[in-house]
């Protein structure tokens, strides 16, 4: 098992920092390059809606990232916030025409199609946001 | 980080990464395009629902003006991207 944590500053700009943290362990870890792609994926979708709804949360938002046999696991975890359940976030009509479309909820969209599992939790007594994946790696 | 350039044949080439953090300044030269042009991603290793989103708007946008965006040489895991997000509907992708 190999775990790696770290906060990062709530704002967009922490992106940079987080691709290489990222990078950082996929290339430890020999990580398929589509699974590599995956989880920056999902991780910037992630944050970034953390860091534009949660807004008066605390400073940091902390990445952790653990392989565990044959999947990788990937936990945010916002804390000083109100609950954002992203299962109440509609669905994004993928086969309407152009005209018919609207660009939100994409990125959630996006998430809930390229992982295997996906898990929302919120604590009320420190008003804690942890969201869990699950994506396994290509043999 | 993202660049986005104009090529001698009028082909603009996105180049890098198209994430939350460059889209301010993607949005500044893609709001500039006002008539059907190719966009080539030979160089553009990665994009996020953010980049999607400034590609949506602007093809909406052409679109409403008889005009429209087409898009060249995704690299695998960006084409998927756009068929998960049903983008290869509102986009010629060749």
């Amino acid at each position: 098992m190999a775990t790696v944590r770290r906060g990062f500053a709530r704002e967009i700009a922490s992106l940079e920092e987080i691709f290489e943290f990222l990078a950082e362990f996929v290339n430890g870890q020999e990580v398929d390059e589509r699974t590599a792609f995956c989880i920056n994926l999902v991780v910037e979708e992630l944050f970034t809606n953390m860091v534009r709804h949660n807004v008066g949360g605390g400073d940091e938002i902390v990445l952790g990232v653990d392989r565990v046999d044959g999947q990788l696991r990937l936990e945010l975890v916002d804390s000083e916030v109100e609950p954002f359940d992203l299962e109440a976030v509609d669905a994004v009509p993928v086969t309407a025409e152009i005209g018919d479309r609207r660009p939100g909820g994409l990125g959630i969209h996006l998430v809930r199609s390229m992982v295997d599992d996906l898990q929302y939790d919120y604590r009320t007594n420190d008003r804690q946001m942890r969201i869990s994946v699950v994506k396994k790696l290509e043999t | 980080m993202l660049e986005i350039v104009r090529n001698d044949d009028g082909v603009i080439s996105l180049q890098g990464r198209f994430d939350a953090s460059q889209v301010e300044a993607a949005r500044a030269i893609l709001t500039m395009i006002a008539e059907s042009c190719t966009l080539d991603f030979a160089e553009l290793t990665y994009i996020s629902s953010a980049g999607l989103g400034l590609l949506f708007s602007t093809q909406k946008r052409l679109v409403d003006a008889g005009c429209a965006l087409k898009l060249i040489n995704l690299n695998p895991h960006i084409r998927e991207i756009f068929q998960i997000a049903g983008f290869d509907n509102i986009f010629e992708i060749a």
